[in-house]
């Protein structure tokens, strides 16, 4: 197509005006190097109006467009992997999925009831128990995923099949019936992209169980997904076998309170200042997430507020 | 037929970006998936040129930078595809008295996928992405190369015939 554009008419005027170039360079050298500084042009004008994200970008209505047409696409194609994926037990697909949605629902209950017993709650004050037993049943969208971003990308994001039509919201908790995924960091009408707690770009405020001291759990960005966990208070110290599980944001977004995280593996003390790191191993492992739930809807009543707790 | 190659080239290239986020990304090795996008790229460059390799490239990219789960600045993928598609002509041009041979063509992948992860990487860090983590690159670009290879195996001689078939009448009467 490229190849037609050059009149003879107008490179014979080129060639008179510029003669020296026009010998030095083939006509066909100059339009392709052309071609490749107007396609460079473009990706830096791309990067430089993405790249001021606070502002709004100009992309986003893009990536709705993409997300429009792929996530079908998307869709369509993790369906036709999946008897490709276990084809020995093909017909038990539908019935694993159902039975891993029920078994979500059922996790999610028992996590509200493993919490009322375990030492989270056994160590709290009397007020944090009763806020854990009137723990709510959130309201869960059950979304598969659909679309899972490569190494190469070092990002750990992943595609949902559920987006703004299901309720889904930015800044909203994911979980699976493990554990935490992640939250919603972009939604579209019927896709959503998932920032996994893996992520370096992930922050997630956790609680020791066994100790209740607070601390910040972030990502390492390796492909395990493995977390490292720094305590507010440098006097604390996490123990190996430690579990920890989300304290929650204010308004429950982006993480609600209670959500297992994962389990300390080894603790490090750090180089030159007080405390230490832990290092967590998640109960989510990131590259074999399949059918997530999404925190859509408030407890049935909010666990902060009506309690006349304090230090809280 | 200048449409039809244009079309059949867009078409490649959503399945490809389609294939590798939802259905290569499950038989990723440590986290790496086949680059398809970057393949498709690459065999449309060896079958018409640096030209389409950089606009393919560009196109390619851009799918990825904004397609779903993808949340870094787009822009990225694009510059680093349509460099990698460029480069891939040029080396078509170079060796233009005959096909390249399959030795070239898993050399040229090998080298797009070294060129796109590192323009990538390195735009990221310009940009002050906090994910991208140099200590990785190494492994995750060996990884790369060689499933990016295996994958060529397959997609690159298919999508060359494909574009062969297609090659304008103007073209083919100067082969025989």
């Amino acid at each position: 197509m490229l190849k037609d554009l050059g009149t003879p008419a107008r490179s014979a005027i080129r060639s008179a005006g510029a003669p020296l170039r026009a010998t030095g360079m083939p006509r066909q050298v100059r339009r392709r190097r052309s071609v490749l500084a107007l396609v460079i042009l473009a990706c830096f004008t791309l990067i430089v109006l993405d790249a001021r994200r606070s502002a709004g970008s100009p992309v986003e209505p893009l990536r709705e467009a993409a997300a429009g047409v792929f996530g079908p696409l998307e869709s369509t194609a993790s369906s036709a992997r999946q008897p490709v994926d276990d084809l020995r037990d093909r017909f038990a697909e539908m019935d694993r999925l159902k039975a891993e949605n029920e078994k979500l629902k059922q996790d999610n209950e028992n996590l509200t009831r493993e919490l009322n017993t375990s030492d989270y709650a056994r160590n709290r004050a009397q007020e944090l128990d009763k806020l854990l037993k009137v723990a709510p049943a959130y309201t869960m969208t059950p979304a598969r995923v659909i679309g899972i971003g490569g190494a190469q990308t070092f990002s750990h994001t992943v595609t949902i099949d559920a987006g703004t039509a299901d309720g889904v919201r930015t800044d909203m908790t994911v979980m699976n019936g493990t554990g935490l995924v992640g939250r919603v960091v972009r939604t579209t009408t019927g896709t959503a992209t998932v920032l996994l707690i893996g992520d370096r770009n992930s922050t997630v405020g956790g609680r020791l169980n066994s100790s209740m001291a607070l601390g910040f759990v972030s990502g390492r960005g390796d492909v395990a997904g493995t977390l490292d966990y720094k305590l507010v208070d440098p006097k604390a110290r996490p123990k190996v076998g430690d579990r920890i599980v989300t304290w929650g944001s204010s308004g429950n977004a982006p993480y609600v309170p209670g959500v297992p995280i994962g389990v300390v593996t080894s603790v490090t003390p750090n180089e030159g200042s007080l405390g230490s790191t832990a290092t967590i191993k998640p109960y989510v492992d990131p590259t074999r997430i399949d059918t997530v739930g999404v925190v859509t809807g408030p407890p049935a009543r909010p666990p902060r507020g009506h309690l006349p707790g304090k230090g809280n | 037929m200048i449409a039809l190659r244009i079309g059949l080239a867009a078409l490649f290239l959503m399945v490809a970006v389609t294939v590798q986020t939802s259905v290569l990304s499950n038989i990723a090795v440590a986290g790496v998936t086949c680059d398809l996008t970057l393949i498709v790229v690459i065999a449309l460059a060896l079958s018409r040129g640096p030209e389409w390799g950089a606009i393919a490239g560009f196109v390619g990219g851009l799918l990825l930078d904004i397609v779903p789960p993808a949340d870094h600045t787009a822009g990225r993928w694009a510059l680093s595809l349509a460099i990698a598609g460029y480069v891939a002509g040029l080396i078509r041009r170079e060796t233009s008295s005959g096909p390249v041979g399959p030795l070239g063509v898993a050399l040229t992948v090998v080298l797009g996928t070294a060129i796109s992860f590192f323009i990538y990487s390195a735009t990221g860090s310009l940009l002050h992405d906090p994910s991208v983590d140099w200590g990785e690159f190494g492994v995750r670009l060996g990884i790369a190369a060689g499933y990016d290879v295996v994958g060529a195996i397959v997609v690159i001689p298919l999508v060359m015939w494909i574009m062969g078939r297609v090659q304008p009448a103007r073209e083919r009467r100067v082969v025989p």
